[in-house]
């Protein structure tokens, strides 16, 4: 459904921080993006959603396609439009919105007053505690959901309506227990890809990732580190 | 006590006026953190425009509907012309644009309309005063002030409960994350100056009929800076109580000091006033800070 295919993405003309990554995202299914810091996830994703270009960057080669139908020199509106939303990271919320007027933001993509209704509706299903909430300005108390919660809700959403979602997590392990497949990143390059269990069985996705050695005890960060410098993945 | 009861009064009802130029200001600045200069001009640009019509024979009514189409079209083809070009240049390139741009329409309006003072005729408003009490006021302040009400009212509204009153909201608080969601930032953009020319010239077209139209009307754009300042550049009720509060100020001022003074502290006043605020609160009283994250 969605395809990369071959894409390198430039920063201001010059930088270069994604070369030759390829990735796929099967109708309903959920595809998790693995990767140290710097490594390009968010990029990644900024380029599937067309917010690359709000930063000075660009897809300078290579193509994404979503249903047949080529995004990459689409604007961030038409993407949105077509049904791809990048859930940016961090707590962002319009805060001097309502919590009603920050889902409305959102539903309004849908275009007509009953689809913002159903959409307000399907989003309170999920979070029931946002409809007591509705008339709250959002900068004001509003409590982050627990990684669990989180992780919960996106099985939810996927189960019930097959939505696909590709996961950028900093938590391996939760990733990969949720995903059916993976990618790893590393430098801007796609390194490793296969079905989620495959991946977790890896030696090396175990000890970087998942920090874990062969006998299953945490490895200091220093010992993952030192790792990090000493080792490439190879493909 | 009477003295004072009138003069703040008179001071709510113009001050009104203040409050829709004053919206005029804070909504570019808080859609796309632009100073915009040229504030006063399209002031000017609106009232002569509804002269215009008013003068072509169109009652004042369908001459004021007729000038905010016009500005809501001059806002779109400003922003299209001029500015959009701009979109992520310097903040200064943009406001160096805004200060070419008020040269240009006073230009404009010069060479349509010269440089006489021109006055509604007949008037507008009925020019018997209304007597309250013993205050007495002229019905083109009440008048004004109901006009300028209704349309701050239809404002706010607008950016509580319409899809794009809300969109701009959003991409004021959060741009990356509206343009997530699929809002337009070229819209918004548009929109935030096809809505200050509509409360510009309506603001131009109220004061023109109470002091007669000429191009000193454009200091109304300079005039009602203290009160964007003090309401918080960014906030729309901000700017209403913030016009509305320099309107009572400068005509306390004007009642009280002007007989001690050579005159001009009437003016002055809001200016002192607004460097006092800025030295406690320097986002002005209901602004905040824009932080900007990556
Ligand atoms: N706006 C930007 N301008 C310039 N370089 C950027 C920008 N955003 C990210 N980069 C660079 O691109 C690379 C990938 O970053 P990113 O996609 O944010 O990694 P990740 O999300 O995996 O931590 C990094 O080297 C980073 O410095
Ligand atoms: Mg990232």
């Amino acid at each position: 459904m969605l395809k990369i295919n071959n894409i390198e993405v430039l920063y201001h003309e010059v930088i270069l921080a994604l070369k030759a990554v390829s990735l796929e995202v099967p109708a309903g299914e959920v595809v998790a993006l693995l990767g140290a810091n710097g490594a390009g996830k968010s990029t990644t994703l900024k380029a599937i959603s067309g917010l690359l270009r709000h930063e000075n960057g660009k897809v300078a080669e290579g193509s994404i396609e979503f249903l047949g139908e080529r995004i990459d020199r689409k604007s961030a509106e038409e993407i949105a439009r077509m049904g791809i939303i990048q859930v940016i990271e961090g707590r962002r919320v319009f805060e001097h919105l309502t919590v009603e007027q920050n889902l409305k933001v959102g539903a309004h993509l849908g275009g007509n007053g009953a689809m913002v209704r159903n959409g307000l509706e399907a989003v309170y299903h999920y979070f029931p505690r946002l409809q007591e909430r509705r008339n709250v300005v959002a900068g004001m108390g509003l409590a982050p959901l627990l990684i669990k919660e989180i992780f919960e809700i996106i099985t939810r959403l996927h189960q019930e309506q097959g939505i696909a979602i590709l996961l950028v997590e900093q938590n391996a392990k939760l990733a990969l227990a949720v995903a059916r497949h993976a990618y790893v990143l590393e430098g801007g390059r796609v390194v490793m890809d296969g079905p989620s269990e495959q991946l977790r069985e890896n030696p090396d996705i175990r000890d970087f990732y998942l920090g874990l050695t062969d006998l299953g005890a945490r490895k200091s960060f220093r010992a993952v580190k030192h790792y990090k410098r000493r080792k490439r993945w190879i493909t | 006590m009477e003295t004072f009861l009138q003069l703040v009064i008179t001071g709510i009802l113009v001050g009104s006026i203040y409050a829709l130029v004053a919206l005029g200001w804070t909504i570019i600045y808080k859609c796309s953190g632009v100073l915009n200069l040229a504030m006063g001009e399209l002031t000017l640009l609106g009232a002569y425009v509804c002269l215009a019509f008013y003068t072509w024979g169109f009652p004042f009514p369908v001459a004021l509907l007729a000038t905010l189409i016009v500005g809501f079209v001059l806002g779109l083809l400003t922003e299209r012309l001029f500015l959009r070009r701009m979109i992520g240049q310097p903040i200064l390139a943009v406001i160096m644009i805004t200060a070419g741009l008020s040269f240009f329409f006073r230009a404009v309006v010069g060479f349509i309309w010269g440089t006489d003072t021109r006055v509604f005729t007949p008037p507008v408003f009925p020019t018997e005063p209304v007597r309250l009490g013993k205050m007495v006021m002229g019905q083109v302040y009440i008048w004004s002030f109901l006009a300028a009400l209704v349309l701050l009212l239809v404002f706010v509204g607008f950016f509580q409960y319409s899809r794009w009153g809300l969109s701009m909201q959003a991409a004021a608080d959060d741009e990356m994350a509206a343009l997530s969601l699929g809002v337009s930032v070229k819209r918004v953009y548009a929109l935030a100056w096809a809505i200050a020319f509509m409360a510009a010239g309506v603001g131009g077209t109220l004061l023109g009929n109470i002091n007669g139209l000429n191009i000193s009307v454009g200091y109304l754009g300079i005039l009602v800076l203290p009160a964007v300042v003090l309401g918080g550049l960014n906030s729309v009720p901000g700017a209403i109580v913030g016009g509305i509060t320099i309107g009572i100020l400068q005509n306390l001022s004007g009642g009280y000091l002007e007989q001690l003074t050579p005159g001009g502290v009437k003016d002055i006043a809001p200016f002192v006033f607004m460097v006092i605020i800025m030295l406690f609160r320097p986002y002005g009283l209901w602004g905040w800070e824009k932080i900007e994250r990556v």
